[in-house]
């Protein structure tokens, strides 16, 4: 039942979080116009290797790739971040009541979480895109659906195991309702699991989101995002590696760091880590 | 018409007879034989020429299977095909067409007069799904005269009726064999239909029976390769002998430097354009449509988007045609004149519009550029990527758009821009007059005249932005000749083609077949369960709910799905039709579909055969829904057990060592190459290994699948590199759950007691902790499997495997309907059944969740 050896924030969650925040300050300032003249149009300048100039190189179009790996943060992280928020807004209050009510409700919701469960998320993106249009929104719809059991389920089981505790007890002998001693006692105290999951479904949304783009159903251009780059980067992988190289490094990378978050923190907060 | 009189037709006609004689001499001194491959980006929806525009159908067939009474020769010109010759009436009402004798169908029949008569009349019925029934409207009559003479009468005059009979879609079937031409096309040319692999390739070979110069070439396989990376790789890994139209123009450059390929560049019939909506305000103000024009810079849309290659063009009109006039400059490139324009037209601000782009590379590359330059000018563009599905709904069918990009690929098809209700929106009676006039004039001077005026009138009013002709970008290996270097129209014509040195063709392709008794095979180890669950004392009850639950879970799934996949926009009729089909035919073909009956009996209907096991037929490809999912399952199912096992390989050391060596530092360096492991995409390591391994070492194929048939060896090596791609990410989730397991295990009380008793760690683990570890590791090997089988779209994207995901997302985009509800249920039902094995394996193990439910 230990966490072997792990007393406080492990270095590797400590280089995670780090990593994490520069991405997030590199998506927070592609949201000012530093990168805009990056992202405009050079025909003349394209196809360039990397340089003092172009860190990254330019692309075909003579887009500045540096520019748009940093936009391409912006769309990843808003992506993931939307689908953890659909997961937990929808997957928590669904577990807490399955938790807290039981019997038939559980079964049912359960039942519910099974079904939607055995949608494989790439399916249900290619049917949402084909019935809404692909686009951003479409990937946290699918990416979000697919959270929800995720975060229902844990809650669920976490919420059922501090049932019989004591502070609950005397919630249920002070007279309160089992939904409101959901919200009420168990949620403050599932607090620290949710934070680790939410890392490591934040890392698992950046992965598929750029599944999802590279094979085009995500964001739509001209927003660029990692997996249409290294979509686009295919066929020229050979005379321009450097468009596959950096959109890739920067998509594992950000994988990496919050998968090593979510670890760390599960360790510290007695949540259960590793992902699916 | 009775007493039609007949003479022999004027100039134009002695000129079209002149290319009678130039029959191709082909290269007699060549050796024959050899096989060869060609990619082609789409896989046909079916092989029925009469029934469908889509090119991949026709690439295929066009001159190589199936002939016309004309055809269309590379340079465009018309000549004879399987009528000898034809003459025509003074008033230019009849046509009398002399057959070639001696033509037989592939099946043995000969051709006759009356198979003419079947198909023209079969192409122009009222409820013919041909799509070219409309351009058939002034046929009146198709009269049988002799055994091998034809008359055709029109009501009016139209000059290019030798064109259209000419074309893919009124090629000559016989009425034993046209309602089998989906899926087993018998026609007349020198190539016969041999097999198609459905997702894979449709193999031809030399038909011995030709009436005419047989073809050079033993065997002829088009391989459907949709990605152009793909692409690249199995040409220069030699999967690939000859691609009649490369979709990477980045690429071209450095294939002309290799001394292996011969890079052709020719020209298509494809005027791509900026369309706009003339309907739709601001765009019915000529000045918002010149002030377009005006903005768009083609020059740098043709090297940004298309590396350099096509022609800019200022009308609808291909610069290869004599007839053809040069009005690029009629709107020069100018900013400045752009946005004083739309100051005109009273908009100084600009304004917002949507750009929807079909998915072929030069709409999608050159829709970025064109969303920039107009963004220069005040215009500002939301781009919106579509399906073909969707844009012949939204754009094509419902007119529902501001600017979108096409290319029309259609050989002479200005007579659009007077189609009423045709999605440009454009009206104008001068110009329908003057095609009337053009429909007249069979002169040949004149009619040049005509069409002069024709582009000036397009290009006057500024119907679209026209950017550029199509490039046809052909890439073969340098020993193949014969090939077309111009498009003059929908096909590629391999029947004079030949290799240096043909090598014998192998033989021996078969269909990958999976037994159908798999799905039995997958109810037996069910029952099975269900028989040591009731030996080891679960309770019937308790498998009976799991039963009925499981029963419920997976008929609300179907429902589910329905809703969902009847919901999609896209009409699967329109889709296969295309560009040029006729609203009656589509409506013909829906009903042909069931998909005019109402919604909840659709659904009843297809539960039902699902019970009787039978999932219907596919709309696209014609064949049973069953075959096509075995033919794919025999592809995903080994490829998924394939990478569980890679999966295990890479996820036993990395998980053991961790456990072995939990808290040193061995423990930390294992598990931070499986924390890095798992977050590479494998799409991206797929790409890698196809670079190392397929480009650089020629060690794989870059992707396609040969088949079971060819033997166990090639197929599981056409599989190893996507195996491998899929194993790397789920063997490092697997070593961390293994780790974890195993390290709870090692913390048990029997494992300290036999470690205390003197076991050696390694001992104490293999003989008491790896047994009870391995459970939570069948539970995340499970669910693995199901995701491998269901999550490996993008893989089998990829390497171009013709696997279930494929499939998925090729019958999303075509609308074959019944085959996504069919494939999805199936997918969701592996993962349902998988937990419920999971589940009752459990109530086995655990006794305390035989009786009632689990916590």
């Amino acid at each position: 039942m230990s966490a072997p050896g792990s007393t406080g924030v492990s270095r590797g969650t400590a280089i995670g979080a780090v990593v994490i925040g520069l991405y997030g300050l590199l998506a927070l300032a592609s949201l000012t116009s530093l990168f805009d003249s990056g992202l405009a149009l050079d025909v003349a300048a394209r196809l360039a290797p990397p340089s003092a100039r172009h860190w990254f190189g330019t692309d075909p179009l003579g887009r500045d790739v540096f520019a748009m790996v940093a936009v391409g943060a912006r769309t990843s992280l808003a992506v993931a971040i939307g689908a953890v928020l659909v997961g937990v807004l929808a997957g928590t209050p669904l577990g807490l009541i399955a938790a807290a009510r039981g019997g038939f409700t559980d079964e049912f919701l359960a039942r519910g979480n099974d079904l939607l469960f055995a949608f494989p998320a790439l399916l249900l993106a290619v049917l949402l895109s084909a019935a809404l249009g692909p686009g951003a929104l479409t990937a946290v719809i699918a990416i979000g659906i697919f959270n929800v059991p995720v975060f229902a389920r844990l809650v669920r089981g976490s919420a059922r195991a501090l049932m019989p505790r004591d502070f609950v007890l005397a919630a249920r002998l002070a007279g309160r309702g089992p939904v409101a001693i959901a919200f009420e006692h168990l949620l403050p105290n599932l607090a620290g699991l949710l934070i680790a999951q939410v890392a490591i479904q934040l890392s698992l949304g950046i992965a598929a989101e750029a599944g999802l783009s590279y094979v085009g159903l995500g964001a739509q251009p001209p927003v660029p995002s990692w997996g249409r780059m290294l979509n686009d980067a295919q066929t020229l992988v050979g005379s321009a590696p450097w468009l596959a190289l950096f959109p890739g490094l920067a998509l594992a990378l950000a994988v990496l760091a919050l998968g090593l978050v979510g670890d760390g923190l599960a360790a510290v907060l007695g949540g259960r880590g590793g992902m699916r | 018409m009775k007493g039609l009189r007949r003479a022999c037709g004027g100039a134009a006609l002695a000129a079209l007879l002149l290319g009678l004689l130039l029959a191709p001499p082909g290269a007699v001194w060549a050796a024959a034989g050899g096989a060869i491959t060609v990619g082609i980006p789409l896989e046909p929806p079916n092989l029925d020429p009469s029934a469908t525009s889509a090119e991949a159908t026709h690439d295929i067939l066009y001159a190589n299977v199936f002939e016309g009474l004309t055809r269309i020769a590379e340079d465009g010109t018309v000549v004879a095909a399987l009528a000898r010759s034809w003459d025509v009436s003074a008033d230019g009402l009849g046509y009398r067409f002399h057959l070639r004798p001696g033509v037989r169908f592939h099946d043995g029949s000969a051709l006759t007069a009356a198979d003419v008569r079947f198909t023209l009349d079969r192409a122009r019925a009222e409820d013919s799904r041909n799509p070219l029934r409309d351009l058939l409207q002034a046929v009146a009559n198709v009269r049988v005269e002799d055994e091998l003479t034809v008359d055709l009468d029109l009501t009016h005059p139209v000059a290019e009726i030798l064109t259209y009979l000419g074309w893919g879609n009124l090629v000559i079937l016989s009425p034993a064999s046209a309602g089998h031409a989906a899926t087993a096309p018998v026609g007349t040319g020198p190539f016969r239909f041999k097999e198609w692999r459905k997702g894979d390739a449709v193999v031809l070979e030399r038909y011995p029976g030709y009436w005419g110069p047989p073809a050079l070439l033993e065997r002829v396989t088009f391989r459907v390769v949709p990605d152009a990376t793909t692409a690249l790789a199995a040409l220069l890994a030699g999967d690939v002998d000859a691609f009649s139209n490369f979709t990477s123009p980045e690429n071209l450059a450095a294939l002309e430097t290799d001394r292996r390929f011969t890079v052709v560049v020719g020209s298509t019939e494809g005027e791509t354009l900026l369309a706009i909506n003339n309907a739709r305000p601001p765009f019915d103000d000529l000045r918002v449509r010149r002030a377009l024009a005006h903005a768009v810079d083609r020059n740098a849309i043709i090297k940004g988007a298309m590396y350099g290659y096509g022609q800019p063009i200022g009308s609808h009109f291909p610069p290869h045609d004599p007839a053809y006039v040069d009005l690029t400059q009629r709107y020069p490139f100018d900013p400045a004149a752009a946005r004083a324009l739309l100051a005109e037209a009273g908009h100084p601000n600009g304004f917002d519009v949507t750009l929807r782009l079909p998915p072929p590379y030069y709409a999608r590359r050159s829709g970025e550029i064109i969303a920039s330059e107009l963004g220069a000018v005040g215009i500002r563009v939301h781009i919106q990527n579509v399906e073909w599905a969707q844009w012949l709904e939204q754009v094509f069918k419902n007119r529902d758009f501001d600017l979108t990009i096409v290319s029309h690929t259609e050989p002479m098809d200005y007579d659009i821009y007077a189609r009423p209700g045709y999605y440009f929106g454009y009206r104008n009676p001068r110009y329908d007059a003057l095609l009337e006039t053009l429909s007249r004039t069979r002169d040949l001077a004149a009619r040049r005249r005509l069409l002069g005026d024709v582009q000036r009138q397009i290009a006057e009013d500024s119907v679209n932005v026209f950017l550029f002709e199509l490039p046809k970008l052909g890439v073969w290996r340098s020993d193949l000749h014969g090939l077309w270097h111009e498009a003059p129209i929908q096909g590629i014509d391999v029947t004079r083609a030949y290799l240096d040195a043909p090598v014998a063709a192998r033989q021996g392709l078969e269909a990958p077949r999976l037994p159908g008794a798999l799905l039995g095979a997958a109810a037996l180890v069910l029952l099975a369960l269900a028989g040591v669950a009731l030996r080891r004392h679960v309770s019937a009850y308790y498998l009976a709910s799991r039963t009925l639950s499981l029963a419920l879970t997976l008929l609300a799934a179907s429902a589910l799905i329905f809703v969902l996949v009847d919901v999609l926009p896209g009409d699967p009729a329109a889709y296969m039709m295309g560009l040029n089909a006729s609203p009656k035919a589509i409506a013909a073909l829906r009903a042909d579909f069931g998909l005019d009956t109402p919604a909840w009996r659709q659904y009843l209907e297809w539960i039902a055969g699902i019970l009787r096991g039978d999932l219907g037929t596919s709309y696209t490809y014609r064949v049973p829904v069953a075959d096509l999912v075995g033919e794919r399952l025999a592809v995903s199912l080994p490829l998924a057990l394939y990478a569980l096992g890679l999966a295990l390989v890479v996820a036993v050391p990395l998980g053991l060592g961790a456990a072995l060596k939990r808290g040193r530092r061995t423990d930390a360096t294992l598990m931070g190459i499986a924390q890095a492991g798992l977050s590479v995409p494998n799409f991206w390591l797929g790409l890698i290994l196809i670079l190392v391994f397929a480009v650089h070492l020629h060690w794989f194929a870059a992707g396609g699948f040969p088949g079971w048939g060819q033997g166990i060896g090639p197929a599981l090596a056409a599989l190893t590199l996507p195996a491998i791609a899929l194993a790397v990410p789920q063997g490092c989730i697997l070593a961390r759950v293994l780790r974890t397991s195993i390290g709870e295990t090692l913390d048990e009380d029997y494992v300290r007691t036999a470690r205390a008793k003197g076991l050696s760690a390694r001992a104490a683990l293999l003989r008491h902790a790896l047994p009870n570890a391995l459970i939570p590791l069948l539970t995340v090997l499970g669910l693995q499997f199901s995701f491998l089988l269901a999550g490996a779209i993008i893989i089998e994207t990829v390497f171009a495997l013709p696997g279930l995901g494929r499939l998925m997302f090729q019958a999303t985009a075509q609308r074959d309907l019944i085959v996504v509800r069919s494939v999805v249920l199936l997918l969701v039902a592996a993962v349902v059944l998988v937990n419920f094995t999971v589940e009752v394996l459990y109530a086995v193990v655990d006794p305390r969740l035989r009786q009632g439910r689990g916590a």
